[in-house]
């Protein structure tokens, strides 16, 4: 079943001559239990088409639903609430507040979203997986890249989202550390029953995709 | 709250700066508002303590006790009831053979009427002979007692000090209470004139004669020499600080904020609401305020406990609650302008 679909997707940035179109007829679908990897040279579209998935931005025309809601007929505040209840966005610039602890910042999500976040011994485990548990005191700035990546992925992944949506998600990682995330990524996928879109440069993942996607200017084509 | 409170544990120096940028903007208003009200409690203190409602004075002497002078003629066709009483002003130089030179506000009183009856004294007794004064307690500090004697200007004639008062100053000099017979003395008069003016409690006083005029206390205490203008410095330099700290407050919230704008981009990209970014911003500035006035208020009592006993300052606790509130407020409003930054930004620019 389609979680996320988004139909007949174009944006364009400008007008007259100095219009870009930077996502052109656009069709795309994810499923529960998949991972589909999106593809492509910096440039071509991914990032836009991502947060167009996530309701960040509208779409020029054409439609994105997700789980039953089309994007397009919610007020921003409904769209924030999808967002915070559906959809977990793992960011390339990390998504962690500075000024928090680890364990601070699965507090801060209780705080603005007090139900169906993963209970603590799930949260235990997740941070047993990503080799963090040992790091809950630490603050960002005393974490290495790939720390701080794999505690975003862990904050990402701890409102227990329907949806993930991956921004270059090991683009700080060693492969043993790819290959760590990549699994994470299909088991959360196989055994959560959530769908992962990910967005990344990185083919090391191509192994731990259900399907691959590659967009070249602007428009999308099924790799596999 | 939580992201405002876990951010000022962290930021201890930035935010640790701030307060006490807020602290001494605080410290600065209650130290001018505490001598703005100690001197214009300096001014009036005697006033209020006869619990005056209406002076009067003579029509042509600009609203000034000091200027005014009633006659014999015009007293005589008075009859003054239990709540009015003559009095005498004159400036005077007090000195004494041992404590240093005092300018005073000299009162001469009928010992029978109600503002030498009803006087408090802290020690020793009433007026009730000749060459007999009772001075405000600023004597008392500056060394003199009970028995010791004073002379006033060039005169040769020493008085007695029979009795301290407390809170007795007029034009932020201590009072010097005497007779009648000697503030004739002092300025110089024959018997035919009996007093400055008359004081009443009573709020509809009026004299009836033509030459004299009746005066509400809050008109008098206005005219007070110097008493407006210094009012007016004092409210215009604290109105001044307030509008500066607004402004402080803004442009460190501002850029607090400016620099935290990825973050919430970051945090706009999850879902988290711009309602929860927005109040989390209100409630740091409304942190930081309250913790730099509670320090200010602290080094304000300090301060006041080791000032001089010689400058005016005094509190007043709704005068104080007013300000500190006008700040809390002036800190929300530096909070409330950087929060279009806080409602415009876009979580887009955190992806790709």
């Amino acid at each position: 079943m389609s979680v996320i679909e988004l139909t007949n997707v174009n944006k364009s940035f400008g007008v007259d001559t100095s219009k870009i179109d930077v996502l052109q007829n656009i069709n795309f679908s994810a499923q529960k239990g998949e991972v589909s990897l999106i593809v492509g040279p910096s440039g071509s579209g991914k990032s836009t088409f991502l947060t167009i998935a996530g309701g960040l931005q509208t779409p020029s025309s054409g439609q994105v639903v997700v789980e039953s809601e089309t994007m397009s007929q919610l007020s921003p505040k409904d769209r924030d609430a999808l967002r915070l209840r559906k959809i977990g966005f793992i960011l390339q610039a990390y998504n962690l507040v500075p000024y928090l602890t680890v364990a601070e910042q699965f507090q801060f999500v209780d705080r603005i979203k007090t139900q169906h976040n993963l209970s603590t011994s799930d949260l235990n485990a997740l941070l047993q997986d990503l080799d963090i548990a040992n790091l809950v005191k630490k603050y960002p700035s005393e974490l290495s890249g790939g720390q701080m990546q794999r505690v975003a992925i862990a904050r990402a992944l701890y409102p227990d989202p329907e949806i993930i949506l991956a921004d270059e998600p090991t683009a700080a990682l060693d492969s043993e550390r790819v290959a760590v995330v990549g699994q994470l990524f299909q088991d959360l996928a196989r055994q959560r029953d959530k769908a992962l879109v990910v967005v990344t440069h990185d083919m090391r993942l191509e192994k731990y995709a259900d399907h691959i996607y590659e967009i070249l200017d602007g428009r999308m084509k099924q790799a596999s | 709250m939580f992201l405002a409170l876990k951010e000022i544990k962290h930021e201890k120096l930035r935010y640790g700066l701030i307060i006490g940028m807020v602290l001494l903007i605080s410290y600065l208003v209650y130290i001018l508002s505490g001598l703005a009200f100690g001197l214009a409690q300096q001014n009036t203190q005697g006033v209020e303590s006869w619990g005056a409602e209406r002076i009067v004075l003579d029509k042509d002497a600009n609203t000034s006790l000091q200027q005014s002078l009633l006659t014999k003629s015009q007293t005589d066709k008075l009859t003054l009831s239990k709540n009015e009483s003559y009095v005498g002003q004159s400036s005077v130089v007090a000195k004494g053979a041992k404590a240093r030179n005092i300018s005073a506000q000299f009162i001469g009183l009928d010992t029978k009427q109600y503002i030498a009856q009803d006087m408090k004294l802290t020690s020793g007794h009433q007026v009730n002979g000749a060459n007999q004064v009772v001075v405000d307690s600023q004597f008392q500090q500056d060394g003199y007692k009970l028995g010791d004697t004073l002379k006033f200007n060039s005169k040769t004639q020493a008085y007695t000090i029979v009795g301290f008062t407390e809170n007795a100053k007029l034009n932020i000099a201590p009072i010097i209470y005497g007779n009648l017979s000697t503030w004739r003395t002092l300025k110089n008069l024959p018997d035919s004139f009996t007093a400055s003016g008359i004081v009443s409690k009573n709020a509809k006083y009026t004299s009836g004669i033509a030459q004299l005029k009746s005066y509400d206390v809050h008109t008098f205490i206005q005219a007070l020499p110097g008493y407006s203008a210094q009012n007016t410095t004092f409210t215009l330099m604290i109105g001044f600080l307030m509008v500066i700290s607004i402004v402080v407050i803004a442009v460190f919230l501002y850029i607090l904020t400016i620099q935290k704008l990825p973050n919430y981009a970051v945090l706009r990209a999850q879902g988290v609401p711009a309602k929860t970014l927005v109040q989390n911003t209100i409630s740091q500035a409304l942190l930081l305020v309250s913790g730099g006035l509670v320090l200010a208020i602290a080094l304000t009592a300090l301060t006041a406990s080791v000032l001089p006993m010689g400058v005016p300052i005094g509190f007043n606790l709704p005068l104080l609650a007013v300000i500190t509130v006008g700040i809390i407020l002036t800190g929300i409003l530096g909070a409330i302008i950087p929060v279009r930054l806080i409602l415009k930004v876009d979580p887009v620019s955190v992806i790709g």
